[in-house]
């Protein structure tokens, strides 16, 4: 289906190429994962099958590349449309109408298709993807999941050979990543539709594909995933031990690993959390919230004390975001009081507040304008009227940012620019950091970077307060997990405990040995002899 | 659902309306018209009309204008206040006059708004395409673009907005607001690459290209029939031609739209949604037309003068014709439709 020979690309005004003489084949059905690190080329390289690249990119481009015996470099994005269809990250970036059925029929509109036919094919997507009750729904009216599903649906809508899907989910709760990729499964298996999807959070896509790419430089491996994942140097938990613990066939899924699991002697972890007795900092006492008088929040008691780490996890527009934006002034209760270090801070302003609360926002780029990184954390000192600049350099070195004081922030990578936002934050050294979706579009390497800089803040007695999806990522991180679901807390406690019994957001190693108490990797190797 | 012509039609007739008459009456009267459609509109859509309440929108933008007016302009009988003559431009008498003729003029202005966002809600953006002619195709995608790209961009400038805030930002001099504005302009640059992306990998604009005698004929003639009516214009302007000038500018037009006509039809786009004909449709288009027939042509029972409202030198009490105000009540015929087909 696809055939790539010694392809070569350089952006423009690059001195390294991003994609390096990379021989491929991809075979029609199969259900293909391009993984690797960041700036390795995935998106680029899925950018290529879909002739964006280097149509939109510019760059120079070398070797070969067919795409169901078609050329995508020289046809273009247009002209590959009918043979593959392609979904970007952010479904709110790629709607053109404001409606489902309309979004789904633009495509269709302007290829001269009969009424009859378009109805045809659009009934046909809508029942594929599972849409056809929100078919008349104002696209804003959705879910990210559903979105997500209407973008793919849009594409699938000319009937294209190839789906190409650029982190189609990783701005989704675990439930509605899981509603996209059981919809990309059904494709797959019922229409034989070749499936290629770049994404970093591989643990809930590994046990559905049947052929992986990782990209590493030179070194790019590509295969079926029994024989890759014996040696991937990044892979998911479940993965880790089982490759540690020698099982074989290795498992992909928890199904496939429950058979090892249960031949294996759990010796319950003993630990006990630790009790913090330190002064509440952070507290709400029956806060009621809304947005344009839709209630976001309902009666919310919560406290949280000085040097707590905590994660507060829930699904999409469970309301999170907004718990975290009453402690920051942005949002202010409907009813209730929110209290930091015991007082209320209805009569204190956002400006003020900020001395005490660092909050990094979803998206990074939010906070980035300044000419340079060091010109960014000079703003930042600036606006809070504090002259001592003495802990810049050491800020810098811990975030690895040291020789980019003088780069223009947006030419830095994804993890990059958000240690730049982290930076920009703690400068004024707050007591208290907030941390909206802080792992999004951030590979393995760059999670590990940002939980071990996490600990060690933590360590020096920050409290840290993270909204996350990425329930791998907080499990090995944090002391307590709160669970938000509809506006309330419907769960808060100890990490494992919460996380231990969620059906929703227990990690792969929580699933494979229920009983256990243990949540990473880590935790189980730590018990379990090989 | 009313077919998108008759709203059309209707929101015509609304903006005549409110462009004919400053009369505190009717404008009140065209007020309550609105707010009946509005009322049931909001029922049927279950979506707010615009992102302050109507209300609101009226209070703000009525204000605004009184506030403007009051301070810019100096004349009428009636000085409420003498603002100090040292003040530049705003030194010297403020007047009731003043003050209500900008009122006026703001409440004209909340109500058009008003009455665009009700077509806008209650008219899916395809729908508005639909009835852009198919030559017209992708300036009606780039409207459309448009319109979705607003509320994206309002949403954004809202979380640069809060990041920056909670980051110690505060707005007090002109140059403040950099660090809203680089990352919004640049967001919305990458988010316009982002959905020119999305466009071409979904084949838009993918139709086959004119052969070169095509483009250059198309070129030639477009060009032939702007210079025409760009010389129409100035034989009537400059040199009082006034009949050839029409005559040059009126088959440069028929020209120019041929021409737009014929690449259209060469076009290959089909529609999807399409709309059926009633009668509630004839109802609302013949009483929008009434109005607009009331508004615009002399009738003999009919009292035009009172559609003009001038509060100046003396603010002074505006008079009525019944005519004209069962004209302005015929505008509620959307809310009366919508009512029986509910």
């Amino acid at each position: 289906m696809i055939t790539i020979e010694q392809l070569t690309f350089h952006y423009p005004e690059t001195a390294q190429p991003t994609l390096h003489n990379l021989t491929l084949h991809i075979a029609a059905g199969s259900f293909t994962l391009i993984m690797g690190r960041s700036g390795e080329g995935k998106s680029t390289l899925a950018r290529c099958i879909g002739g964006l690249v280097p149509h939109f990119s510019g760059g120079t481009i070398s070797g070969h590349i067919r795409v169901a015996e078609r050329d995508p470099i020289a046809l273009g994005p247009s002209g590959m449309s009918r043979i593959v269809g392609y979904v970007f990250q952010e479904p709110e970036a790629q709607a053109v109408m404001d409606r489902v059925e309309d979004e789904i029929a633009f495509a269709l509109e302007y290829t001269g298709l009969s009424r009859t036919e378009m109805r045809l094919r659009i009934e046909e997507v809508l029942d594929l993807l599972d849409l056809a009750a929100l078919r008349d729904r104002p696209l804003d009216q959705l879910s990210g999941g559903e979105r997500q599903r209407v973008a793919i649906a849009s594409a699938l809508a000319l009937r294209p050979q190839i789906l190409v899907l650029d982190e189609p989910t990783s701005q989704l709760d675990p439930q509605s990543a899981e509603d996209v990729l059981q919809a990309l499964i059904r494709l797959n298996n019922d229409l034989g539709l070749t499936i290629i999807l770049v994404e970093h959070r591989i643990e809930r896509v590994l046990p559905f594909v049947d052929h992986i790419i990782y990209l590493d430089g030179d070194n790019t491996l590509s295969g079926a995933p029994a024989h890759l994942l014996p040696h991937l140097p990044h892979v998911p938990p479940l993965i880790a031990v089982a490759r540690t613990l020698g099982w074989s066939p290795l498992p992909v899924t928890i199904k496939q690993a429950l058979r090892f699991a249960r031949a294996t002697n759990v010796q319950p972890n003993q630990t006990i959390a630790p009790q913090i007795s330190s002064p509440t900092i952070l507290e709400l006492q029956h806060v009621h919230a809304a947005y344009l008088k839709q209630a976001v929040l309902e009666d919310i008691n919560l406290t949280i004390r000085a040097g707590e780490f905590v994660a507060l996890l829930g699904r999409n527009g469970a309301g999170k975001s907004s718990l975290l934006k009453l402690f920051t002034g942005l949002l202010r209760p409907v009813q209730g009081r929110v209290l930091i270090d015991g007082r209320d801070i209805a009569s204190r302003d956002t400006a003020a507040l900020c001395r005490d609360i660092g909050y990094l926002p979803q998206d990074p780029n939010a906070l980035l304008f300044a000419e340079s990184v060091m010109g960014e954390l000079d703003q930042s000192l600036r606006n809070q009227q504090l002259t001592d600049r003495s802990y810049i350099p050491q800020l810098l070195m811990e975030l690895g940012l040291s020789q980019y004081a003088q780069t223009y922030p947006r030419d830095l990578s994804v993890g990059e620019r958000q240690r730049v936002a982290l930076a920009a934050v703690l400068v004024s050294q707050p007591r208290v950091i907030l941390l909206d979706e802080p792992t999004r579009g951030l590979d393995y390497g760059a999670k590990q970077r940002l939980a071990e800089l996490l600990r060690t803040w933590h360590r020096r007695g920050m409290t840290v307060l993270l909204v996350t999806h990425d329930v791998e990522f907080v499990a090995g991180l944090v002391d307590r997990v709160i669970l938000l679901g509809h506006g309330a807390i419907v769960a808060d406690g100890p990490t494992a405990t919460v996380l231990g019994t969620s059906p929703l957001f227990a990690p792969q190693i929580a699933r494979l040995f229920p009983t256990s108490g243990w949540l990473t990797a880590e935790q189980a190797l730590q018990h379990i002899a090989p | 659902m009313i077919h998108p012509f008759a709203w059309l039609t209707w929101l015509i007739a609304v903006t005549i309306a409110l462009s004919a008459t400053r009369n505190p009456l009717y404008l009140i009267l065209i007020g309550q018209a609105l707010a009946i459609v509005n009322a049931v509109s909001t029922a049927q859509s279950r979506q707010p009309l615009t992102f302050w309440k109507p209300n609101t929108l009226v209070v703000m933008l009525v204000v605004t204008s009184a506030l403007f007016n009051a301070l810019l302009v100096r004349y009428g009988n009636t000085v409420l206040v003498r603002l100090p003559a040292w003040l530049p431009l705003l030194g010297g008498p403020i007047t009731l006059e003043a003050l209500v003729y900008g009122a006026l003029n703001g409440l004209a202005l909340a109500y058009i708004f008003i009455a665009f966002s009700i077509v806008q809600r209650m008219l899916p953006i395809s729908t508005l395409i639909g009835i852009i002619p198919r030559a017209f195709y992708p300036l009606a995608i780039v409207t459309a673009i448009a319109i979705t790209f607003v509320p994206t961009t309002l949403r954004q400038a809202q979380h640069i907005r809060e990041a920056q805030a909670i980051r110690g930002h505060q707005l007090r001099r002109l140059r403040d607001w950099l660090p809203i504005l680089m990352p919004l302009l640049i967001g919305g640059l990458e988010r316009a690459f982002q959905l020119a992306e999305s466009l071409a990998s979904r084949g838009f604009a993918s139709q086959p290209t004119q052969s070169t005698q095509q483009h250059r004929s198309t070129q030639l003639t477009i060009s032939v029939a702007l210079t025409g009516l760009l010389s129409g214009w100035m034989l009537r302007l400059i040199w009082a031609y006034d009949t050839l000038g029409s005559i040059l500018m009126f088959s440069s037009a028929i020209l120019l739209f041929g021409k737009l006509w014929m690449l259209g039809k060469h076009a290959p786009h089909t529609r999807y949604r399409q709309f059926t004909w009633n009668n509630a449709d004839t109802a609302v288009v013949l009483c929008a037309s009434v109005t607009i027939a009331v508004l615009l042509l002399p009738w003999p029972a009919i009292e035009r003068a009172t559609l003009g409202y001038y509060p100046y030198p003396l603010v002074s009490q505006p008079s009525f014709d019944l005519g004209i105000g069962f004209a302005i009540v015929g505008l509620i015929w959307p809310a009366v439709t919508q009512y029986i087909k509910s």
